[in-house]
């Protein structure tokens, strides 16, 4: 063990683990350095201890007065509060509460009667027009509308007797398609019988 | 039946239940070393006696915040040294606390009557004391005269215990180099 003047003040104030204590010893036997500065260490603790301790000139002790003394509710109350945690806890049940409150008791259409001009004004406005103006106005507007609606309809139904038109004259066409291959077939048929069956050059020119 | 001490952590248990006679047994039990300890770092009697019974009255009212009634010692020297640099402060807002000298050697701390060590010794300790810086005399007190670990004295004086040490073996130093020779004439 090296000479370390720390290790000697720890050993002089007992700070020292067990076996860095009992290295510490083993080197102070050995080296005359160490043991003349633990000396001294000792010998200024020593006179350090020369001033005693006075005694106290007053004595305190305190009384038990209910009248100072916080009621029990109260020292509960402190207890409870004491917490950060639960005081934490407190702090946002409350903004909690507090953003509910505020959430259920807004009034819903503060905004929009702000913002938009109040009715009386439209009311005022409709009550100079004369009646006749009115009806004829709402007249005007209704036969418009009808007017309109019954040009659509009118180019609807046309529409659809054109189609129906083409439709009629395409079944027209497949009926007589189809009466031409009746035809066709009854001549065959009726050929095929009186003068056997027909030349191959026949057959190839049908297909 | 089983007998024990009653120990600092029992007393801190049943003061905090609102026990006064619990409490003013660990006031007796620590009044006087308390006392001492204020004394040594502010070197006036007045001034350490009041600063004990504000030590004690604070502790009472927050004695319910103490969660290890184990450690009830640093942390009612905690409140001392808080309530020292408070009334340091207080007295000179303007000055360091550092440079507060305390009046050890004007005001003479006594020297116990029965005392087997002579007056020039006691005298010259209490002016070793007076020449120390007052961080380093705290840790002087609080290690020699007191007995704390370096772990609690950290705890008391709210600094790693690094510095602790460092103060505590400057101070020592300088006490060594004016007492040890001032001790080998006095004992020899």
């Amino acid at each position: 063990m090296s000479c370390s003047p720390s290790d000697l003040r720890d050993y002089l104030f007992n700070e020292l683990a067990d076996s860095d204590r009992r290295n510490l010893e083993l080197h102070i036997k050995t080296c005359p350095a160490c043991r003349e500065e633990l000396d001294r260490l000792r010998l200024t603790q020593a006179a350090m201890f020369s001033l005693r301790e006075e005694e106290i000139p007053q004595r305190i002790a305190f009384v038990s007065d209910p009248v100072f003394e916080p009621s029990g509710w109260r020292r509960a109350w402190t207890v409870f509060w004491g917490s950060p945690a639960r005081l934490g806890f407190a702090s946002a049940a409350m903004l909690s509460g507090a953003i509910l409150l505020s959430a259920l008791t807004r009034p819903a259409a503060t905004l929009a009667t702000a913002k938009f001009p109040p009715a009386p004004a439209s009311i005022q406005t409709t009550a100079t027009v004369p009646e006749a103006e009115i009806e004829r106005r709402i007249q005007a507007a209704v036969d418009k509308a009808v007017t309109a609606s019954e040009e659509r309809e009118t180019a609807n139904v046309r529409q659809l007797v054109g189609e129906l038109q083409q439709s009629r004259q395409q079944l027209r066409l497949a009926a007589a398609e189809l009466d031409m291959s009746q035809r066709r077939a009854d001549y065959v048929r009726y050929v095929s019988s009186n003068y056997g069956p027909p030349p191959q050059s026949a057959a190839g020119e049908q297909k | 039946m089983i007998f024990r001490a009653v120990e600092d952590g029992d007393l801190v248990r049943q003061a905090a239940r609102g026990g006064v006679e619990a409490y003013n047994l660990l006031v007796s039990r620590w009044e006087k070393r308390v006392y001492n300890y204020l004394l040594r770092i502010t070197g006036n009697r007045e001034d350490a006696l009041d600063l004990t019974q504000d030590v004690f009255l604070k502790a009472y009212q927050n004695l319910r915040k103490l969660e290890d009634h184990g450690r009830f010692a640093p942390w009612l020297y905690r409140i001392a040294h808080n309530e020292a640099y408070s009334m340091f402060r207080k007295r000179r807002p303007e000055s360091d606390v550092e440079e507060v000298e305390p009046e050890a050697t004007e005001t003479g701390i006594n020297v116990g009557g029965s005392s087997v060590f002579p007056i020039e010794l006691s005298l010259a300790v209490a002016s070793a004391l007076g020449r120390l810086s007052a961080e380093q005399r705290e840790a002087v007190v609080l290690k020699i005269y007191q007995g704390f670990k370096f772990e609690e004295m950290a705890e008391i004086l709210g600094c790693p215990v690094s510095t602790v040490k460092s103060r505590l073996y400057t101070a020592l130093e300088l006490l060594k180099a004016e007492l040890a020779p001032v001790t080998a004439r006095g004992v020899s």
